[in-house]
């Protein structure tokens, strides 16, 4: 068990596709993360607004917000499972 | 090399090689070494990709930061030219100011008195020819393959390997040489001799081009004891002098801050070398004690000489070093610049062609440049300035003060702000996709967008002052304010896209927050058309009108988008990486359009 870990970890060292594949999916989910708290804030400016205007451009912000996390969701999906199908 | 020279050489070299044997081996020993340093400088190239422009933005803003950066690079490269073209161009494209450039110079010129120390210390003791022969398999076997890393990782072994090749061959051919000629006999010793000697040194280097090669030259010449210590100092001395040929010949073509810094190459080697030559005695004594205190043999001069290469460069960057303001002073004043053209490329060198990312950087900057001419021109033709959008005025009330200005040339001022800027970037990144560096770059291909889109924009603009303009003498109240809000939905994105420009290193999702304003423009435009259809339902406009206001909604509303996609790529730059991602992330055109129908329809 041991030798296979070792091995693994050789074989990830030597790979740099991998490391470039691992380090896309931590900035993806730093992206995602970021943009978690943007749509809260969003979501706090939307309650506190009384003029109408303003709270349907906020409200349009927020539903991009939401469709990109959406996008990103899909993609980190994707790199998951292509990651599961190499290993 | 100059063409008349190369004249009197060839025929010289080809009586050489007909008078002996020995001779074309040791020229063909310079050739080898000369070609492993080229493929040497071209396998770091394509390694870096843009690693070394990275460091080098990072790490020059002190004048001891540059020092140390042109120390190590060119010591690790073994290349002061590949570091000395790369200076030009980063100077010339105004990412280095002169001190940090000459400061990289002075370091550069230290760092390759490591190349003396590595022939005379690992080429000379050890039997260099046998790691050679497995270098130069590896090497091509390497430089096959279409990994760019693993092609750059070939090209050094290929270089390496003809380095070593190189000196083996001169090492052989001038042991045999012995037996027949002793270049000792010539030797001269006193004044005449150092002076001919630094004149052969320097012709010698004028020729070959590279002190490097005039370097290992000196050291297998000396290890086989054709020519004497003295001489052999006198040689190196001649040899730092001859080097700044290269610089001085490669600056002809340059730009004032390439001058200046060949000026500032010149002097510095003229000087050391001057200094070399007065106080020859006492680096002679010093050499000796230095060695002694580093256990190196007395005979041993290979290594002697080393020593004084480093020392000798050394007092040249101590004594230079204080007076770095003085030199940068002087280097102005000789060349000075002509007053700035606002309407001439500002950051197009083509010393940058070949560095992938200073191109990239280079063609951005000026891109930014033509598109603040740009932006000056889209706010003339609705009568504004560039100030009327950082003092915090309302743009509402601006639009609607300015009814009897004086109508804007947009043509005029196209031919003057923006075509030679145009031209010359399309120049540029034509010239620099022909280099196979940059073939596969998509970063210029997102440039070229962009100064198409701002072109585009401008462009529109004119459509749509025609009828602007008439709208200002309009009688209809409802034509005069559609227009007017036409050009404040303009001029109002101008100033979002300038806020957001102002406030990029904040912005954790740049990219991803610029979805924000398309959505805004995709609103905008369904407002508009709304408005058109309403007025030309209530009869406040004749349809000939409302037909004028949807095309002229239709120029807005690609300028605006063209204005974003120009912003896009100019101003959204750092951190290649997490933009990459982001823009897998941001939303289509069709995608937009959705969401904004979904809210209005809420």
């Amino acid at each position: 068990m041991k030798k296979e870990k070792l091995l693994h970890k050789l074989q990830f060292f030597f790979d740099p596709a991998r490391k470039r594949k691992k380090r896309h999916r931590e900035e993806l989910k730093k992206i995602l993360r970021n943009l978690k708290k943007k749509e809260r804030k969003i979501t706090d400016k939307i309650e506190q607004a009384d003029d109408e205007c303003l709270k349907k451009l906020y409200q349009t912000e927020l539903e991009i917000i939401r469709l990109q996390r959406k996008k990103g969701i899909d993609v980190l999906q994707q790199l998951r499972e292509n990651k599961d199908s190499t290993d | 090399m100059p063409k008349t020279l190369l004249f009197v050489v060839v025929p010289l070299l080809s009586y050489g090689f007909w008078l002996s044997d020995e001779f074309k081996g040791i020229a063909a020993g310079i050739a080898i070494f000369i070609f492993g340093m080229l493929s040497l400088e071209q396998g770091f190239k394509a390694f870096t990709g843009g690693m070394l422009e990275r460091i080098l933005q990072k790490t020059t803003d002190t004048i001891w930061k540059s020092l140390s950066f042109g120390i190590v690079s060119t010591t690790l490269m073994q290349s002061s030219t590949l570091v000395s073209i790369i200076t030009i161009s980063f100077l010339s494209a105004g990412l280095l100011d002169l001190a940090a450039g000459i400061g990289i110079i002075f370091g550069a010129n230290l760092g390759s008195t490591t190349g003396a120390w590595l022939i005379a210390g690992l080429g000379l003791k050890v039997k260099i020819s046998t790691y050679a022969m497995p270098m130069l398999v590896f090497g091509v076997l390497c430089s096959f393959q279409n990994d760019k890393q693993l092609k750059g990782i070939g090209y050094i072994l290929t270089g390496l390997g003809f380095l070593f090749l190189g000196i083996h061959f001169m090492k052989e051919s001038f042991e045999t040489f012995e037996n027949t000629v002793k270049l000792a006999d010539y030797a001269m010793p006193g004044l005449k001799g150092l002076l001919i000697y630094t004149l052969i040194g320097i012709i010698a280097t004028m020729i070959m081009q590279s002190s490097h090669a005039t370097l290992v030259l000196i050291i297998t010449a000396l290890s086989v004891h054709q020519i004497t210590y003295d001489n052999a100092l006198a040689l190196a001395i001649g040899s730092n002098i001859g080097t700044t040929f290269t610089a001085i010949i490669g600056s002809l073509s340059a730009n004032v801050q390439g001058k200046r810094l060949a000026g500032a190459h010149l002097l510095f080697n003229l000087l050391t070398g001057i200094i070399a030559l007065i106080f020859i005695r006492e680096f002679i004594i010093a050499v000796d004690r230095i060695d002694a205190a580093l256990g190196i043999a007395v005979t041993d001069n290979t290594l002697k000489l080393a020593t004084f290469h480093s020392l000798f460069n050394l007092v040249g960057v101590a004594v230079m070093l204080p007076f770095m303001n003085h030199l940068v002073a002087l280097l102005e004043k000789i060349f000075a610049e002509k007053r700035p053209n606002l309407f001439r490329p500002k950051y197009l060198n083509p010393s940058a062609i070949g560095f992938p990312e200073t191109v990239a950087e280079s063609v951005r900057l000026e891109t930014i440049h033509l598109y603040d001419h740009g932006i000056h021109i889209i706010l003339h033709a609705f009568g504004l300035r560039k100030r009327s959008l950082s003092d915090q005025s309302d743009l509402k009330q601006l639009i609607k003060q300015n009814n009897d200005l004086v109508e804007y040339d947009i043509d005029a001022g196209y031919e003057k702000r923006i075509k030679g800027i145009y031209s010359a970037i399309i120049a540029f990144i034509g010239q620099a996709n022909s280099a196979w560096e940059m073939k596969q770059s998509p970063n210029l291909a997102l440039l070229r967008d962009a100064n198409r889109t701002l072109v585009e924009a401008i462009k529109d603009t004119k459509h749509l002052q025609k009828n602007w303009a008439r709208s200002r003498t309009s009688k209809n109240q409802a034509t005069i304010d559609e227009y007017k809000k036409i050009a404040y939905q303009i001029v109002s994105l101008i100033q979002q896209i300038e806020q957001f420009r102002r406030e990029i290193a904040e912005n954790e999702l740049p990219l991803l927050s610029l979805d924000v304003l398309k959505a805004m423009i995709e609103d905008e435009d369904m407002r508009m058309n709304r408005s058109i259809d309403t007025l030309i339902r209530e009869r406040k406009i004749t349809p000939e009108t409302g037909s004028s206001l949807i095309n002229d909604s239709t120029y807005m509303y690609n300028i605006k988008k063209n204005l974003i996609k120009t912003a896009e790529t100019l101003f959204v730059h750092d951190n290649a990486n997490a933009i990459r991602i982001e823009r897998q992330l941001t939303l289509n055109e069709a995608e937009i359009r959705g969401v904004v129908q979904a809210v209005d329809a809420q």
